[in-house]
């Protein structure tokens, strides 16, 4: 007997995952690391969140903080996490583990070494099935099968019986989607789940993330560095720099309103398609700030092109956008605003003379 | 707000730890202070005046001190052996030799070995399958046979080729044990290497038109560094154990900790302490050696996975 | 087994490069098995051109480049490099050969010896091929480095893990400038970067084309990079090159349904463009047992029985532009088979 596993439908009202002031610091010989520091968003049950950021902007510890998958010795946590109104921030590895597989599930960016190689596919789907549903062993397998299938792998009956090194990438990739959806459980993480994989077999994992989604009423959160990637697959995005939120929007209001100027540079220093070859690139000068040291103000100042004396000087909070509340974003003097485009026509002044 | 600090160390104090919280711990430390204080004592032997002569005979207030009759104590700190002399003075001299014998040997084996190890490595195709055989049939003898084996041969090599005479005991004992590290040696430096040219930085040295020796030389050996000198120091700790077995069967020096305990073990009731501290200083010389390895080799292994 | 065709080779004099009928196989183990990797492909690189290599995993676009370089030799085929022919040279020959065409890896880290110093690896090439005094050869290095924006100084000093991946593959850059070289093959160069970090690489890339007058060749899987940066584009499938053409007209008017396929699958950042629909099923063969015919045909929506049987040859459908395929998207389809012309660039009917 197999079942569709659906989400959990307990009544909870509110949001399903409440963030406040979350920071996660870890010890280093070089000093305090403050990988996450200060982040605070809510999601609703059954809406896929974009994590948007470079590497070093803490997007992908943010996701392994609130699984509470993080190294046991020299992490400092801070803030709470609310997992459907239950505080989950402070709870032992054991209780962590009752949610895990089951209320919430991790897929990895790698898929060639997040497999047991020595392990059946079919058992290391029927594992969580098992440990968490306490489902039989002949019971586990059919509803393995069940899931390949639902995850589109072809001949799912005699992939059962094969071991991880006779799939391609994009097949493994599908197994761990299979795993992590085993259970039911109410979140997805999907971290980077798409980088290491061709482009034709990222589309395709991609739309299967957001069926299975829409079938099992699922939240999913989606950390990646890619802006096409959240633009089709999302219906919320934020946006992160040096370890902070820097901006969060629903994913049609912050492309056509951007506010922050760093994801415009973001967004202008993609090569689009639809552009003439040879454009010439937007280029982010400087790097990412050092977060064992981060500068005072706001961390982007000293690559922002706009950049005022306050910036530098302050550090701007979330507010929200007047056009739209559930737009918030961190800067003194956003796109759009008059100290903005004064800045921009000084720059073009420049640029010119200097040509 | 619920805050959880799973760490006991306060967050931003980290760059005020102090000195004593800086120093290497456990095995390291008394790694560095063993063989630091044992090196001090061996080079400086002659003109430490604590340090007897070891051949001379120990007398206090006049009257010799014969067939061990002193335990350890003010007048002889390790005691007195059967020949009325002291074993402290000896452990100490012994402690010289031990330490010659093993670094030669490691020397000359990460010498030969090593060079094997890259060749074969490198080169792969036959050259690598006639050093692969020598260092299988090397490996398949066990050490102590072919250790007793070498120097039976050598001292009969050194009859009949008489310009070999220079060849104290001590080199003999030398070349026998180079001999035995060089097969384990020539193994790691080849897996070693192996993976190293394939490496997109070898690639990249020979597209830039390098050739084979100096890629060799310049792009491939640097990298072997942290892996030979890790090897070495465990290398030593085990090349000084084996010289003290040699001695010990009466076939390596009879200035050395392992004749020391051979030749008194039959005492050791009475007069423990001639055997029970040439015992521990090769223990804690071989424990030294060993402890620096492995930290080396977690040290590089880190520097590694950075890169 | 048949290449794709010559049909878009050029005569030019201005042709630096001309690979043809290029073959490379690797065996598998001891089964008798060869991987094919690449299965006789032919292009052409005109001098100050960048022809860009795209393609998926497993289409041998990677090998390509190495083929090129002779590094390793590749089956069979010829490589004409500035008019010598580079298969039939000797090791001291190509050796010398190489000094003139480098090569950009796709790891920044790993294609740089990790225990020296950042300044001497640069200063490498120069010091192999002993060009120059000591001093000549530290300014030019110094010279390089700050072309392409790294401290000097600080370059003596720290070893490459020292700097981030960015910095790791602006220094590669300038260690395959040292030697002036005319043809830079990168293999895909920016795929481990961040993107802001790439947009700095690939506009350092083409400032340096046009100063130093080079002419490269640039592989990658992402579609869009290699349109930026490319005046023209050879998409590649299972070992065969399946269309090429000048940058601009590829986006505009893709002829070869795979072509269409990467174009379509590509996501766009922008939400009010269709989130990608999945553009395909399934994953390329294995290229040990390559289908026969159009390699392309078990997941082509216009594939025919001919498709089955017989490959498509390059064939001209546009001022520059060549497909092969019996059924592109636009342009004439043919009923009868095709013989394959002469490398003159004339195209076919």
């Amino acid at each position: 007997m197999s079942i569709v596993i659906q989400a959990s439908t307990r009544a909870t009202d509110g949001p399903l995952l409440e963030l406040s002031d979350v920071r996660t610091h870890f010890q280093t010989p070089r000093g305090v690391v403050r990988a996450v520091d200060g982040v605070s968003l809510t999601l609703d049950r059954g809406r896929a969140l974009g994590i948007v950021g470079e590497s070093g902007s803490g997007k992908t510890i943010l996701s392994r903080s609130i699984m509470g998958l993080l190294p046991p010795r020299g992490t400092i946590r801070h803030g709470s996490i609310k997992f459907e109104g239950r505080e989950i921030s402070g709870l032992s590895r054991r209780a962590m583990r009752e949610l895990w597989g089951r209320e919430m599930a991790m897929i990895f960016q790698d898929p060639m070494t997040s497999l047991n190689p020595l392990m059946k596919i079919g058992a290391q789907i029927a594992e969580p099935l098992r440990l968490h549903l306490d489902m039989s062993k002949a019971d586990a397998w059919v509803t393995a099968e069940r899931l390949m299938r639902d995850v589109r792998i072809p001949a799912p009956g005699r992939r059962l019986h094969q071991y991880p090194h006779e799939m391609s990438g994009g097949m493994r990739q599908r197994i761990m989607i299979a795993i992590a959806i085993a259970c039911g459980p109410t979140l997805l993480f999907a971290d980077e789940p798409t980088t290491a994989l061709d482009v034709t077999v990222q589309a395709q994992i991609l739309d299967l993330l957001g069926e299975q989604r829409r079938e099992r009423n699922m939240s999913l959160i989606l950390v990646t560095h890619d802006l096409g990637v959240v633009a089709g697959h999302t219906d919320e995005i934020a946006v992160m720099y040096g370890g902070k939120l820097v901006e969060m929007a629903p994913t049609r209001q912050l492309f056509a309103n951007m506010k922050m100027p760093y994801t415009e540079a973001l967004l202008h220093s993609i090569p689009k398609l639809a552009d003439p070859s040879h454009t010439r690139l937007n280029v982010i000068s400087g790097r990412p700030p050092d977060l064992v040291n981060p500068p005072v103000g706001c961390r982007f100042a000293a690559r922002c092109p706009y950049a005022q004396t306050r910036c530098r000087e302050q550090e701007p909070p979330l507010i929200a956008s007047v056009e739209d509340p559930r737009h918030t974003y961190a800067c003194w003097y956003p796109v759009g605003s008059p100290e903005y485009h004064e800045a921009k026509e000084r720059r073009r002044r420049e640029a010119e003379l200097a040509a | 707000m619920t805050t959880s600090v799973v760490s006991s160390q306060p967050a931003d104090r980290a760059h005020e730890r102090s000195w004593w919280q800086r120093l290497p711990k456990g095995g390291v430390l008394f790694s560095i202070l063993w063989l630091g204080i044992l090196v001090f004592l061996v080079v400086f032997a002659d003109y430490l005046s604590f340090i007897r002569d070891p051949d001379a005979k120990v007398r206090v207030a006049g009257r010799l001190q014969s067939n061990y009759k002193l335990g350890p104590g003010y007048s002889a700190w390790f005691g007195v052996d059967g020949n009325s002399q002291d074993v402290f003075a000896r452990c100490i001299y012994y402690a010289r030799n031990s330490l010659q014998i093993g670094l030669a040997s490691t020397v000359l084996g990460l010498l030969i070995g090593g060079t094997l190890g890259v060749l074969a490595g490198y080169f792969r195709g036959w050259i690598d399958r006639i050093i692969s055989i020598l260092i299988d049939c090397l490996l398949a003898i066990p050490a102590l046979v072919l250790a007793v084996m070498l120097i039976f041969r050598l001292d009969d090599i050194k009859a009949t080729w008489t310009f070999l005479g220079w060849m104290t005991r001590k080199w003999q004992i030398i070349m026998t044990l180079s001999i035995l590290a060089v097969a384990p040696l020539a193994r790691i430096v080849r897996a070693q290497t192996l993976s190293l040219r394939e490496r997109e930085f070898v690639t990249a040295a020979r597209s830039l038109g390098a050739k084979n020796g100096r890629i060799i030389t310049k792009e491939i050996v640097p990298n072997l560094v942290p892996t030979m000198v890790t090897v070495a120091f465990t290398g030593l700790g085990i090349l000084i154990a084996a010289e003290g077995a040699l001695a010990f069967l009466g076939l390596g020096l009879t200035e050395s900790w392992g004749f020391q305990i051979e030749s008194n073990r039959r005492r050791l009731e009475k007069a423990w302490w001639a055997t029970v501290f040439p015992c521990l200083m090769l223990l804690g010389t071989v424990m030294a050696f060993n402890l620096l390895g492995d930290r080396l080799a977690k040290r590089f292994d880190i520097r590694e996975a950075a890169v | 087994m048949a290449g794709t065709g010559k049909a878009h080779l050029r005569s030019d004099d201005d042709v630096l490069l001309r690979v043809e009928d290029l073959v490379v196989e690797f065996p598998v183990g001891h089964t008798g098995l060869k991987v094919n990797a690449v299965s006789g492909i032919s292009f052409d690189v005109l001098r100050g051109e960048t022809l860009g290599v795209v393609g998926e995993s497993g289409c041998g676009k990677s090998t390509t480049g190495r083929a090129i370089m002779q590094l390793p030799r590749p089956t069979s085929g010829s490589v004409t490099f500035e008019g010598r022919q580079l298969t039939e040279m000797g090791r001291d020959e190509m050796r010398r050969a190489r000094t003139r065409m480098q090569m950009i890896f796709q790891d920044p880290v790993s294609s740089l010896n990790p225990r020296r110093k950042v300044r001497d690896i640069v200063m490498e090439p120069l010091s192999i091929w002993k060009r120059g005094t000591s001093r000549e050869q530290a300014s030019k290095v110094d010279a390089l480095l700050e072309e392409v924006g790294i401290d000097p100084q600080r370059a003596a000093e720290s070893q490459p893990h020292q700097f981030s991946g960015g910095q790791c593959q602006r220094i590669s850059i300038a260690r395959s400038l040292v030697l002036d070289p005319t043809l830079i093959i990168c293999d895909e160069p920016v795929s481990a970067l961040d993107v802001s970090v790439q947009a700095q690489v690939l506009n350092l890339l083409e400032d340096l084309k046009a100063k130093h007058g080079l002419t490269l060749i640039f592989i990658a899987h992402d579609l869009a990079v290699v349109k930026n940066i490319s005046d023209r584009v050879a998409v590649m499938y299972l070992g065969k090159i399946c269309e090429v053409a000048p940058s601009d007209d590829l986006y505009r008017a893709p002829a070869h349904h795979y072509t269409q396929v990467l174009l379509d699958s590509i996501p766009v950042p922008d939400p009010d463009v269709a989130a990608t629909k999945t553009a395909i099923e399934g994953e390329p063969p294995s290229p040990v047992l390559p289908p026969p015919g159009c390699r392309f045909h078990p997941r082509c929506p216009a594939a025919s029985d001919r498709c089955r049987t017989e490959e498509p040859q390059l064939r001209a459908i546009g001022i520059g532009h060549y497909v092969a395929c019996h059924h592109p998207i636009h342009g004439d389809d043919i009923s009868e088979p095709v013989v394959v012309g002469q490398p003159s660039g004339e195209s076919l009917t």
